[in-house]
């Protein structure tokens, strides 16, 4: 029965009426239209805030950032993307809240009442819109969290305010957008509905797989630009991005206001914001879908190609660590380890050994190189394969780090330690090289099958960084998880070091595949004196340093039985690993 | 019929309503002057659509309105009287997570009341007003009906309105808060205009000047009490036995008959008539017609 429930347009009734009383009485002291939206935005915008949809969303997005931050070490260029992924989640939560919040009335039977009132349904609405101010402190709780977790953990690189204001605005647009749909469609399930959407939206950016992806609400796992050593200028478009989201909030608030006007004027005016708002998001969208510069796109591929090119060197102790500008902190955290195998070794390898940072990217990508000839595309490619960070060949003097994958803190970082140090040892005693990993078929790592220098490499690693004893045991597995190789038709037992999967060091799997004849041996010398282990290994070092040389050998030198390993069933037709033999 | 009073405050001249194939409201003509006005009717009578077009949330379909002069055809003259207006509708919802006070504060704000020193003590004066006082803090969801309706009630005060509408106010208020709520009408400060609909003929006598009879549709009377049940003396009657010659025969609470007809039933002796005598004859003659 309710008619005109909005009354007039926005715009029109409190000029017209400011100084008329027919009836002659006493104009009640009332405020200006204005100052009934701020006061009601003000409400609605505390409600906001204490909004349990909007509290869940922010400890939802919270826990987004955390698990896509990971421990690893935070590069800002990709963190601020991440942030706006946690921002997505409120931005959900603030839809489905905005939704609730303008469908209040009409769910709860009082649209009669609100049709009395003289604040009308687009002063509501506007005051509703207004009011999204109050999820902005939820959004900015994530992006002072999240920042505080980042320089905490060693931040690289530095925010960019047009990401994390890009993030803001997400959650706006979203609000707006559930405003929208709250003056049409009152049920829960509505903003619901408009929360899985917006989650569907983003959640499939990679499906198009070329520049459009950076039109779609957020995108933040799709691309490679995160894992480059440096933010690639203007990529991912962040700035125009913003601007489109402001777009979109903007014309999500005229699609509400939309259905509350009546007069022709108050229609025109938000006809004309309405386009304006279209044109926007249009330009911002042709900015982002402009190709990159063939320039930024050759010095890109020119730094991952030839790292040396952009990379700074440092030597220390005779070893050369290789990291892209912007690392240098990284260098205390690589020395450590290194040093302490170097330490405690009787020589070193004639060859010195580089620490190098490497970047993976994958080419073609029509995200990368859109836009352009594809000449120049299979030149980018080709010159991008023969990258340190793709090579499937090791050199036998270089540990590559890819970037990225270096933890800021804690377990893992522990772990990284292990797997630097016992790569450092490898190369010590041999093991890491191209003769070595890739003598066997189809690029899988060697096997260093009864040799003594694996468990003294082993042992090296556990002496420099002291992993702990159970997290060792862990890597001999149990059940369906024993790790294993076979070689020469045999199954062999083998061994994950702690962290074997994490990725700190490359290429994976392209050191020895280690065994857990080897590990035991290197347990149970760990329970030796080291003087007396290091005495015997110093004795006669290029010994221990031959293929040939068995772990029986090492063990009847040290005194100490040998550790036995329990068989594995024959293998079926599986990839045969070969032996180590440099 | 039109109430003939001196400086009509609001006016209805040939008020329509249809809802498919019902006539609500037939060339309906009304005029209301300062104080109360109670209006009586059956369920389906146009109480309230008559009511909410007083209230400018429906319109008619034919014939106008005016309150204190404006046109509520007219956007800026609707917002106008809006802002005079304080309105229950007879169904009202109400949002069950909001306390009392922040609800009454949410809908002084939509009454334009933007100064928050006045808010709240506008707040706290309608909440004395229907003695929810200590209820403030309460969530709407822990309050009883009859609490909820004193909670509707307080909302259509928040302003001092100049003109109050009130669908079935007493509905779901236990004896003594319709006698507070009496008492609460009549001591409203500014002389409002109020119009009260209700089913409970004793309040109309108990505290409106004037009372309006609408039945389907139409105004069937208009005046005071005294006349409305002037307009059954000799047509009721008390009586031991009941009367199956009586248009309506009932027991009342003294265990006797008491009969509304044209002639005295054997043995009946005649009473002086009510306000519900006089509805209840007027209702009976309309649906005769």
């Amino acid at each position: 029965m309710t008619s005109r429930e909005g009354g007039p347009a926005i715009s029109d009734a409190d000029s017209a009426v400011a100084s008329h009383d027919p009836a002659g009485l006493p104009a009640p002291s009332r405020a200006p239209r204005m100052r009934t939206v701020l006061a009601l935005a003000k409400v609605e915008a505390s409600f906001l805030v204490r909004s349990l949809l909007v509290v869940a969303g922010l400890l939802a997005g919270g826990a987004v950032v955390w698990v896509t931050i990971g421990s690893k070490e935070p590069l800002w260029w990709n963190v601020g993307w991440r942030i706006g992924a946690g921002q997505l989640v409120i931005g959900m939560a603030v839809l489905a809240a905005a939704q609730l919040a303008v469908g209040r009335a009409r769910r709860n039977g009082m649209t009669d009442l609100y049709a009395s009132f003289p604040a009308t349904a687009g002063t509501r609405t506007l005051a509703h819109l207004v009011g999204l101010a109050g999820a902005a402190p939820a959004s900015l709780l994530l992006i002072a969290a999240a920042d505080a977790v980042v320089q905490l953990r060693g931040a690289i690189g530095a925010p960019s305010i047009a990401v994390l204001v890009g993030g803001l605005l997400l959650v706006i647009a979203a609000g707006a957008a559930g405003t929208a749909i709250g003056t049409r469609f009152p049920h829960p399930m509505a903003g619901v509905l408009g929360a899985l959407v917006l989650f569907l939206s983003s959640g499939q950016s990679h499906l198009p797989g070329a520049a459009e992806l950076w039109l779609y609400p957020w995108e933040s796992f799709s691309d490679q630009l995160g894992g480059l050593p440096g933010p690639l200028a203007g990529y991912p478009p962040a700035a125009p991005h913003a601007v489109e989201l402001a777009g979109l909030a903007a014309l999500a608030g005229v699609v509400a206001l939309a259905v509350t006007v009546t007069s022709t004027r108050a229609r025109g005016g938000l006809a004309a914001a309405g386009t304006v708002a279209i044109a926007v998001i249009c330009l911002a969208g042709a900015v982002q879908v402009r190709p990159i510069p063939t320039g930024d796109l050759n010095q890109l591929v020119n730094e991952v190609a030839d790292p040396g090119s952009a990379q700074r060197c440092t030597t220390a102790s005779q070893v050369r660590y290789c990291l892209y500008p912007r690392f240098g902190s990284l260098l205390p955290s690589l020395e450590a380890p290194v040093s302490e195998v170097l330490a405690l070794l009787p020589a070193r390898p004639a060859q010195p050994l580089t620490v190098r940072q490497v970047v993976y990217l994958s080419l073609p990508d029509s995200t990368l190189t859109h836009g352009h000839l594809n000449r120049d595309v299979s030149r980018w490619t080709a010159r991008v394969q023969q990258a340190p960070g793709n090579a499937t060949v090791t050199p036998a003097t270089a540990i590559y780090l890819p970037v990225g994958n270096w933890p800021a803190a804690g377990g893992q970082l522990a772990d990284a330690h292990f797997d630097l140090a016992l790569a450092t040892a490898e190369w010590a005693v041999r093991l890491l090289g191209p003769s070595g990993s890739l003598s066997g078929g189809g690029g899988m790592p060697c096997v260093p099958l009864n040799q003594a220098r694996e468990p003294v490499a082993i042992w090296l690693a556990i002496l420099a960084t002291h992993p702990p004893a159970g997290e060792l045991q862990d890597g001999l597995g149990v059940g369906t998880t024993i790790p294993a190789a076979v070689v020469r038709n045999t199954a062999i037992r083998g061994w994950d070091y702690p962290g074997v999967g994490g990725g700190y060091v490359t290429p994976p799997g392209g050191g020895p595949q280690t065994t857990a004849a080897g590990y035991l041996l290197a347990s149970a010398m760990t329970r030796l004196p080291q003087q007396k282990v290091s005495h015997i290994l110093a004795d006669d070092w290029g010994k221990w340093l031959n293929w040939h040389t068995t772990d029986a050998q090492l063990a009847a030198a040290l005194g100490i039985p040998m550790p036995s390993v329990s068989t594995l069933p024959a293998p079926a037709n599986g990839p045969e690993a070969a032996l180590c033999t440099t | 019929m039109t109430l003939n009073v001196c400086s009509a405050a609001v006016r209805a001249d040939g008020l329509s309503r249809r809802y498919g194939s019902t006539l609500a409201l037939d060339e309906v003509d009304l005029t209301l002057e300062r104080g109360i006005t109670g209006l009586l009717g059956p369920n389906g009578a146009g109480k309230t659509t008559l009511l909410s077009i007083l209230a400018t949330v429906s319109e008619p379909d034919a014939g106008r309105v005016s309150a204190f002069g404006l046109d509520p055809r007219d956007g800026a003259e609707r917002v106008e009287i809006r802002r005079r207006l304080g309105y229950l509708p007879q169904e009202l919802g109400y949002y069950r997570h909001f306390t009392v006070a922040g609800f009454l504060d949410y809908v002084a704000i939509l009454k334009e009341i933007t100064d928050r020193r006045r808010r709240a003590e506008e707040v706290a004066r309608v909440l004395a007003a229907v003695g929810l006082e200590r209820r403030a803090r309460t969530r709407i969801r822990a309050l009883s009906g009859g609490l909820r309706q004193r909670l509707g009630i307080a909302q259509a005060l928040l302003g001092q309105p100049d003109l109050l509408i009130l669908d079935e106010p007493t509905a779901g208020l236990d004896p003594e808060q319709r006698l507070r709520f009496r008492e609460l009408l009549s001591g409203l400060p500014g002389d409002p205009v109020i119009v009260l609909s209700t089913h409970q003929a004793d309040d109309i006598a108990a505290i409106c000047p004037k009372v309006v009879v609408l039945l389907q549709g139409r105004v069937r009377f208009a005046g005071t009490p005294a006349e409305l049940a002037a307009t059954a003396t000799a047509r009721v009657w008390a009586g031991d036995q009941r009367n199956a010659g009586a248009h309506l025969s009932w027991r009342g609470g003294d265990n006797r008959w008491r009969h509304i007809g044209d002639q005295p039933p054997p043995g009946a002796e005649p009473v002086t008539p009510t306000v519900e005598d006089g509805y209840l004859l007027l209702s009976q003659a309309a649906s005769e017609q």
